[in-house]
């Protein structure tokens, strides 16, 4: 059997999002069928300009087939549009050129499909938001599995995708929210679907106390570990740390690890290391008290996971349904709407160790019986077989 | 975590009663969103601007202020002389069929929309109801409390008085006993003389006996 892995961005680069979600995810099914992955020859998100030279390269045993952008995304051009859409009353017409102006505008990988669609006996689409999902799942529905990593945004109430969410043959999400959230909005629960998420990669070792050293940390701190922008809740998570530091005067600090479209404040305790390699990655994580989660839009935070599988416990940001969801079925983990939530959590989770050392215990068993690999690719077999019992049933 | 590092939490503060055994991250929220909830709101509202403020603050100031452009400066004046025409000019692009499509398709999806807030909103008031039910019983349970802390506090009272006048009644009992040992003490002392001169006579008597 011959599966196609279709998604925005493929590559070693790239470390984060449905793109590494997806890259993870073909490594691992390579060993049950022919993968191969469809991508564009784009790396930045933002603009999508080719920068993969290659139409053909092969990336840890999998082949990739990369096509090029057409027209690389204009970021001022699509905020207005986006600031159209999403505020005023508009036309199918506009959600599609919104859909355009998103991209990455790749006619070619839609033209492939097309033309090898007997080639391939399913294609997996990642990220239902973007142009590669919407034309492909337009063009080869009876072969389609969706795996939409969506967040509760207003994208998600466009009309264009109510339509789409009613192609594919079947779902693959990445969480309880997620799976809700799309079905009251395309009314498609006949589908096919199933929670699945997406297994964890942790290196065999990693060098705490070295790390910890050469980074000159030397007390107690929370970590935040991802893209330091709005759409994550850093500017909120900022605020709050700062009044709890100047309301409690607790002597514990925030690192925050990952590149940052924001000013960082300047205060002592705020550490801002930047982008750093796997390995130093976890080993911050470990010599961590807990993990804080500020983002208001996540379809499964992968660094949640990670703390969980690491037994750290989790502080997130309510407004996010998935976050709260997650660290109610794992019980691993509090939750903040506001300051004063952030406070009290904050501090009870400070203060009480044996709560703290309870709520690692359990995230730690919540990730072993659902995010470990084999869970992961015996849900994705469950799919595929599931799909091929209805095509001998026809 | 270092113990003399820390600022401790008065008693009162950290009042959250987690049961370790079974620990359910939902009721412990619950818990501190009762203990936030019986703040005053103005101070809750209050917090929250505070640290938007104190965020700015701490922020520091762009280097150049940002571009004006006289291209966006010639698209708005182009959009304000185009104003009053907006309507005409959509009517000319737009067939009305079309715009009716358009319009009923909209309704359509606000009538979703409105179905999906509503859900909300009544899921919402389950929940204020599941509370109220809740806080009844909570309060139920604060008045037998009360209820029976008023009953030790009255026996406490009995029992304080029965003390108080236990130790008046030794006190009487004490001055009286005080009064007695001083009065056996001044018949000791003349029992003693009596016995001395007795036993001055009998001397004298033997002497004038045996002489």
């Amino acid at each position: 059997m011959k599966i196609a892995f279709v998604v925005q961005r493929y590559g070693m680069e790239i470390n984060g999002g449905a793109e590494l979600h997806c890259r993870w995810i073909a490594e691992h099914m390579k060993k049950y069928y022919e993968v191969e992955v469809l991508t564009t020859k784009a790396y930045d998100y933002i603009t999508w300009e080719n920068y993969y030279l290659d139409d053909i390269e092969e990336i840890n045993g999998v082949l990739v087939r990369r096509f090029p952008v057409a027209r690389p995304r204009n970021p001022m051009r699509f905020g207005r549009i986006q600031q159209f859409v999403f505020h005023h009353e508009h036309k199918i017409d506009d959600e599609l050129k919104w859909l355009e102006e998103e991209g990455p505008l790749a006619p070619a990988l839609i033209k492939y499909i097309d033309q090898h669609r007997a080639d391939y006996d399913y294609f997996i689409f990642f990220s239902y938001r973007y142009y590669h999902s919407y034309w492909g799942i337009q063009t080869v529905p009876e072969k389609s599995i969706l795996v939409p990593t969506a967040e509760h945004d207003p994208v998600v109430y466009l009309r264009i995708f109510k339509e789409l969410f009613s192609l594919p043959r079947a779902f693959i999400y990445n969480s309880e929210e997620e799976k809700n959230m799309i079905q009251r909005v395309a009314n498609n629960s006949h589908i096919l679907g199933k929670v699945v998420g997406v297994g964890i990669e942790i290196p065999s070792s990693w060098p705490t106390q070295q790390v910890l050293e050469q980074r000159g940390i030397a007390s107690d701190y929370l970590v935040y570990i991802g893209r330091i922008d709005e759409n994550k809740g850093c500017d909120k998570l900022f605020q709050y740390f700062l009044k709890f530091k100047e309301r409690t005067n607790y002597p514990v600090k925030l690192v925050l690890v990952g590149s940052t479209k924001l000013t960082i404040p300047h205060h002592p305790d705020l550490i801002y290391l930047g982008f750093v390699s796997e390995e130093e990655k976890f080993a911050i994580l470990q010599g961590a008290l807990l993990l804080i989660m500020p983002s208001f839009y996540e379809s499964l935070s992968m660094v949640t996971l990670e703390a969980w599988a690491l037994e750290k416990p989790v502080l997130a940001n309510a407004h996010c349904e998935v976050l709260q969801g997650q660290c109610q079925r794992s019980q691993g983990g509090l939750y903040y709407e506001n300051y004063a939530e952030f406070e009290e959590t904050l501090k009870l989770l400070l203060e009480d160790d044996k709560l703290r050392e309870i709520l690692s215990q359990n995230g730690r068993r919540y990730f072993e019986s659902n995010y470990t690999w084999e869970v992961i690719e015996q849900k994705y077999n469950y799919i595929i077989s599931k799909l091929e019992e209805e095509k001998e049933n026809k | 975590m270092g113990e003399d590092k820390k600022q401790k939490f008065s008693a009162e503060e950290m009042e959250i009663k987690i049961d370790y055994e079974n620990i359910d991250v939902e009721e412990i929220m619950n818990q501190i969103k009762r203990k936030i909830a019986s703040r005053p709101a103005q101070e809750i509202e209050q917090q929250e601007e505070e640290t938007r403020n104190d965020y700015r603050e701490t922020i520091p100031p762009p280097l150049t202020s940002p571009p004006g452009g006289l291209r966006s400066k010639m698209r708005r004046i182009l959009l304000k002389l185009m104003r009053p025409f907006a309507p005409l000019i959509k009517l000319m692009i737009l067939p009305v069929d079309e715009e009716l499509r358009e319009t009923v398709e909209n309704l359509d999806y606000a009538n979703r929309r409105l179905d999906e807030l509503t859900e909300r909103l009544h899921q919402e008031a389950n929940r204020i109801g599941r509370l109220e039910s809740k806080i009844d019983l909570n309060h139920q349970l604060v008045n037998e409390r009360l209820e029976l802390a008023f009953k030790d506090l009255g026996r406490a009272k009995e029992y304080t008085k029965l003390l108080h006048q236990l130790t008046h009644n030794l006190v009487v009992e004490m001055t009286k006993l005080k009064i007695e040992k001083d009065h056996l003490k001044i018949q000791s002392r003349i029992l003693e003389k009596d016995l001395a001169f007795l036993n001055r006579r009998e001397k004298e008597v033997e002497k004038k006996v045996f002489s």
